[in-house]
């Protein structure tokens, strides 16, 4: 996959064992936060895996297609060696201790969640989740200031689901193909640069 | 019966808990996530209000307030935050015991990974032919501003969820202020609220 001719200094490609284990470091090192920085830390500079770029490509794939994006990621980097084995590998690793511990801590919810003392941290909890909410769609809200069509459709559907309780998925499947063809690359200014050919 | 009890009863039959007892029931649940794996725009998030639709209205697996509390939970948690969904699973086995809670989390887990992992398997595998497609940048440039509209409806869903009084609500704002302009954990804005909860400043 790589040769001597490349420049950056990449170790050689792991196997299905070591992208498990690898995403098993991501997984545990970014306990409190910060998985993205971890999984370049990691996958980039420690291990040397990948080159820079190459994870920034994966980067760029994980987002834009459905499902979470650390998930995604583990996926591509789990595909990028081995393809859906090594997808399913990277995603075990990536999953296999935090999701034990959350049925955990599921577990302890369900049991416990009627105790007097629980419930009243947990309300206070809840009010700082709601804030964490209530921030996402701020987080993204910059890039799209300048585009009033964007707005407009971030509006609308705010509108439709907010206070007409429409459903997501009939929502996406209406809106989405209008939104797309509004935005389907006009053919009259030339293509942002092509780079290398396919 | 008077008539305040007999909407009550209307309104409790109107949302009975699904059983969870037999493996039809629990494949119904596997096949809701399937279905909506593919709609995850945006990590993930964009799935929230549906989540709160099918599983306290619709399917009844949880309250309002466990569904708060589950978020809180799942967000609060190391990894990511997207495993609320087996959260979700394991309220909706619960009635039947822990076996059958873990069993349908693992499930439910499972089903909203499954359909968007092979998705991103295939895309991996044909970026280079994708990247430079038209399908390519109007999808990205097309979704963007629909899930900037579902993020801020979720965010208004998850406020309405949480439902806590009046310095419930300031700090849900504060935080959302303090998310945004700086760089501090959410944990620790989360462990300070839980302490304003313990000593019943904030309650719902």
């Amino acid at each position: 996959m790589t040769d001597a001719s490349e420049l950056s200094p990449t170790a050689p490609a792991p196997g299905l064992r070591q992208l498990f284990t690898g995403m098993l470091m991501v997984a545990l090192s970014a306990f409190g936060g910060g998985l993205s920085a971890w999984s370049q830390r990691i996958i980039v500079e420690q291990r040397r895996w990948m080159s820079n770029e190459e994870f920034l490509t994966g980067l760029t794939v994980a987002r834009l297609f459905p499902g979470p994006n650390q998930i995604n990621m583990a996926v591509y980097v789990g595909t990028f060696f081995c393809g859906l084995p090594g997808a399913l590998a990277a995603l075990a690793g990536m999953l296999l201790v935090p999701f034990t511990l959350l049925m955990g801590v599921g577990l302890l919810y369900f049991q416990f969640h009627t105790l007097p003392a629980l419930d009243r941290v947990l309300a206070g909890v809840v009010a700082a989740a709601a804030g964490m909410a209530l921030s996402m769609g701020f987080k993204i809200l910059d890039q799209y200031w300048k585009d009033p069509v964007a707005l407009l459709l971030a509006v609308v559907t705010f509108v439709l689901m907010t206070f007409f309780h429409v459903r997501l998925v009939p929502l996406v499947l209406v809106a989405g193909p209008l939104a797309m063809a509004w935005y389907w690359p006009r053919r009259s200014h030339p293509s942002p640069p092509a780079g290398e050919s396919p | 019966m008077p008539p305040l009890l007999l909407a009550a009863a209307a309104e409790a039959a109107s949302c009975t808990p699904m059983r969870l007892n037999d493996l039809g029931h629990l494949l119904q649940v596997m096949g809701t996530f399937l279905g909506l794996s593919l709609f995850s725009l945006g990590g993930g998030n964009t799935l929230l209000a549906e989540y709160h639709h099918l599983s306290v209205a619709e399917y009844c697996w949880l309250r309002p307030a466990q569904f708060a509390d589950i978020y809180a939970l799942a967000e609060a948690a190391p990894g990511p935050s997207s495993m609320i969904v087996g959260l979700l699973g394991m309220g909706a086995g619960w009635p039947e015991g822990p076996g059958w809670a873990l069993l349908s989390a693992y499930g439910a887990e499972i089903a909203i990974l499954l359909p968007s992992t092979l998705l991103m398997v295939v895309a991996c595998l044909s970026w280079n032919r994708l990247r430079d497609s038209p399908w390519r940048v109007a999808f990205e440039r097309g979704l963007g501003p629909i899930t900037l509209g579902i993020l801020f409806a979720v965010g208004v869903k998850i406020l309405q969820t949480a439902d806590t009084n009046a310095p419930g609500v300031v700090v849900s704002l504060l935080v959302c202020v303090l998310m945004l302009r700086t760089r501090m954990s959410p944990l620790w804005f989360m462990a300070v609220a839980g302490g304003l909860g313990a000593f019943g400043l904030i309650n719902r």
